[in-house]
């Protein structure tokens, strides 16, 4: 009591000084301080935007997406000709974006399983390739490594007349990699509809032998069956449908080849150099995991009997995995964005035709700088919910 | 044993005991020992073992004797343009004499060759205000570290850039030489007698048993006049004007890198501790502005600086290209070392801060003595991570037309005389990449095993 007394006593002053002190007061205080300095900073930036955009005679509306853009694009995955839109070059961006996204994730994922577990190997000669793998690789930067790819192996490769063929299917030259493509004939819809049977019979077999293990303790064979289930429906279906998918082979006719899938050198040295340089983290990211499942869980395999194989199959990686896949998905959320270096040389991914392309040609800089940021924003958001989700479900639980 | 049969046994009179008497073990198996059996068990433990070996040197032997020859074996080392080289050994060998008449351009760009000395002069510098940081009897170890890296930027940008220095620009510039001269002259002072340098000059005076207030205001006093000799020496240099376009190469690599570590550090501590705050409205920001940067890459952050800057600022403010690619990686680094730290705080108990307001320490007292030193030392490797990582991605301001260290490798093959080549100079400046990246790499491990080395006992 006596306390506030001396608080209501004391002049304005001393008010001031209690009312600094409290800590609600000042959080609000802090605040909205912070508040008004970033609206004055946004303020600030956008009367300087209209502005100079008013002096240049710039527009930052949305109106160009439907105009022609009138700019070829040297390799895309979904159809597209000179004369679409602008809206149009920026799907097709996003397409070739994703394409290497997922092959390199692929790749890169399968190669760095390799890396990581050679780097764990007892023997000494693989431990220390895999090691030095490594630290070359991830030590040197790589847009270097893209562009080395590039320059120094796939445009030094022999003319198409001399190129490097395959069993007369696959041959690759300094315009790229060709190999066959399918073409699709009428009975190729039946044997789609049995594959997808197959899976989802093989799904279903799975599911039951899991039961079948976890309440009855009986184990039913899984792999032969599944295997089975997957690729005996479809190729019955074709056999009796009378063969409908053929190969339409590259050929060379003249100076260069025609038929098949024409894979261009930069998509090659994007994929190549990306995924070599991914595989490195991965690889790391498999062999901390790995070793983050403690000994005591081998010894205790081991004294149980279980071969080696096992378990590291049935023990070592459902514990190590929680570990590994977190960083994992950060490493592929890495290569989309490290795809964005397909600039470089000249792959047009979605930075290339649309950040420099057609931000170049049409000047709309605000409109398509959003867009992009907003793409991978997107998938960024996306794949960090979906962490979030995996994260909560393999969470320990503890009892 | 058997001749030492004691006295007991003597005067008793009976024949002294048969005492067992191990045989010496038996060596083992030659083929377990020394570095047969070291072998044997880690290259040829069993067969698949002993087939993944040879095929292992089988790819150690190609790959560096295909290295080996090309750089060294074939190569050519005097030549005076690429014809002559493709003449003696044609592709099959390096040719050594292209990058070594760029090397003066790979490392300077194309600053302009007399004033190159100003770069040297810099990393000098550098380097001398950085020794005291290793030497064992240097306590002012932090005062030293962090004028280094807040002050040092001053200095080095007026030896790059030179030019017009006002009277604000002098007095920064001067502030950078004086911590300079601090540096030295407390090193100096503490090497040789333990004493930091304004304690040792209020020695010098017979001041030394006076109150502590009139001794701080000598050893200010000192400080002061080592500011005012720095000014006048300031005062006194006039170094031409060169443009940030003729900066390039290493030492271009190297600003861009040096100010972003520099930034991203103190601004990640900050934007963390945003993060982590309990108000609302700011953690809200932090948590947009770091996961805006985190998400995009940095080439189109680059981008945007390099078409949106020119826009945002008012009209007619010009700002050079380096400027606009420096800002950007700042604000990216930033993004993610603030991730780091962040991730590093979460791994310091709540008791800490606990303990800490127990013992009576306010928000700032506890963090910045109590958490942020634990903190910081955790995240030891994933800084130097960090730093590795934005070391190498400087080479993506190279995209958007700076001439960096990558852009000078290309910039040999298209020199009239060393036409098209390619293979040397990025071997070389791969080479220079992963020297540096693989050193700070090794370092900080090193770094992380001495200061867990309490844990350890």
């Amino acid at each position: 009591m006596a306390l506030l007394d001396i608080t209501a006593q004391a002049g304005p002053g001393a008010r001031l000084m209690a009312l600094l002190n409290n800590t609600r007061f000042r959080s609000v205080l802090y605040q909205a301080l912070t508040l008004g300095c970033v609206v004055l900073l946004f303020w600030y930036l956008v009367s300087n935007t209209i502005e100079n955009m008013s002096q240049r005679d710039m527009s930052a509306g949305f109106d160009f997406l439907g105009v022609s853009a009138g700019f070829g694009i040297g390799f895309t995955l979904i159809p597209y000709r000179e004369g679409d839109t602008y809206l149009r070059v920026f799907i097709v961006g996003i397409a070739n974006t994703l394409l290497v996204a997922v092959v390199a994730i692929v790749l890169s994922t399968l190669l760095g399983l390799v890396v990581g577990l050679a780097r764990l190997s007892s023997n000494w000669v693989i431990r220390n390739v895999a090691r030095w793998y490594i630290e070359i690789l991830r030590n040197t930067p790589l847009l270097l490594q893209i562009i080395a790819w590039y320059f120094g192996v796939f445009t030094l490769l022999p003319r198409p007349r001399d190129s490097v063929g395959w069993l007369d299917a696959v041959f690759l030259n300094n315009r790229g990699l060709y190999i066959p493509a399918p073409l699709v004939g009428s009975g190729f819809t039946v044997a789609l509809v049995a594959l997808l049977l197959g899976i989802a019979g093989a799904v279903a077999w799975a599911r039951f032998a899991r039961r079948e293990r976890e309440q009855a303790g009986r184990i039913r064979p899984v792999i032969a069956p599944v295997l089975a289930l997957l690729v005996l429906p479809p190729l019955l279906a074709a056999l009796l449908a009378g063969a409908p998918l053929a190969w339409d082979m590259p050929q060379l006719r003249g100076f260069n080849f025609v038929g098949g899938i024409n894979i261009p050198p930069s998509f090659c040295a994007l994929i190549i150099a990306l995924s070599i340089y991914t595989s490195c983290f991965i690889g790391e990211n498999v062999r901390s995991g790995v070793q983050s499942v403690s000994r005591g869980q081998t010894e205790a395999a081991r004294a149980l009997g279980v071969p080696p194989g096992r378990t590291m199959r049935s023990i070592i990686l459902p514990q190590a995995l929680r570990v590994i896949i977190p960083p994992l998905i950060s490493q592929y959320l890495n290569i989309t964005k490290n795809s964005s270096l397909a600039i470089a040389i000249g792959f047009p991914d979605l930075v290339s035709v649309w950040m420099n392309t057609s931000l170049n040609q049409s000047g709309r800089a605000i409109p398509i700088v959003a867009m992009t940021m907003g793409f991978y924003c997107l998938v960024s958001l996306a794949v960090s919910l979906a962490m979030n989700r995996y994260n909560r479900s393999i969470q320990i639980r503890e009892r | 044993m058997a001749n030492t049969s004691s006295p007991l046994a003597d005067s008793s009179g009976l024949p002294p005991a048969e005492i067992f008497k191990p045989k010496p073990a038996r060596a083992a198996p030659a083929s377990t020992l020394g570095i047969q059996g070291w072998i044997r068990q880690n290259m040829f433990s069993s067969i698949p073992s002993a087939v993944v070996t040879l095929l292992g040197l089988w790819i150690v032997y190609a790959f560096l004797d295909a290295i080996l020859t090309w750089a060294v074996g074939n190569a050519v080392w005097e030549a005076s343009n690429r014809r002559e080289c493709l003449d003696q050994v044609g592709r099959s060998g390096a040719c050594w004499p292209g990058v070594a008449a760029w090397i003066p351009n790979l490392i300077y760009g194309l600053y302009p060759k007399d004033q190159v000395w100003r770069i040297n002069l810099a990393a000098l510098v550098l380097l001398v205000w950085a020794v005291p940081l290793w030497l064992p009897r240097v306590r002012s170890k932090v005062q030293i570290g962090l004028s280094l890296v807040l002050l040092f930027p001053l200095l080095a940008s007026y030896l790059f850039l030179g030019g017009e220095k006002g009277a604000i620009w002098s007095a920064l510039i001067a502030l950078g030489f004086a911590a300079f001269l601090w540096a030295l002259l407390t090193t100096a002072t503490e090497m040789t007698t333990g004493l930091s340098f304004t304690r040792f000059v209020v020695g010098a005076l017979g001041a030394t048993g006076r109150s502590e207030e009139a001794s701080r205001r000598i050893g200010f006093a000192a400080l002061l006049v080592v500011y005012a000799v720095s000014l006048l020496a300031v005062q006194a240099m006039a170094l031409s004007f060169v443009q940030t376009r003729l900066w390039g190469g290493l030492f271009l690599t190297t600003v861009i890198s040096g100010i972003g570590i520099a930034v991203s550090l103190p601004a990640g501590i900050v934007l963390a501790l945003a993060r982590r705050s309990r108000m609302p409205l700011i953690s809200l920001l932090a948590t947009a502005f770091i996961e805006l940067f985190r998400s995009v890459p940095l080439i189109t952050i680059l981008f945007m600086f390099n078409t949106m800057l020119p826009l945002f600022l008012p009209v007619g403010v010009e700002v050079n290209q380096l400027l606009r690619a420096i800002v950007a990686v700042c604000l990216f680094a930033a993004a993610y070392m603030a991730e780091v730290v962040r991730g590093g705080l979460q791994a310091i108990p709540r008791g800490q801060y606990e303990a800490a307001s127990a013992m009576g320490l306010g928000f700032w007292q506890a963090t910045g003595l109590v958490i942020m030193p634990q903190a910081l030392k955790i995240m030891i490797p994933t800084i130097v991570g960090n730093f590795i990582g934005l070391f190498k991605d400087t080479t993506l301001v190279s995209i958007i037309g700076l001439f960096d260290l990558l852009s000078m490798a290309r910039a040999v093959g298209e020199d009239t005389r060393w036409l098209g080549l390619f293979l040397e100079p990025f071997f070389f400046v791969t080479m220079i990449y992963f020297v540096a990246c693989f050193g700070m790499s090794q370092y900080s491990l090193n770094l992380e095993q001495r200061l867990s080395a309490g844990e350890r006992r």
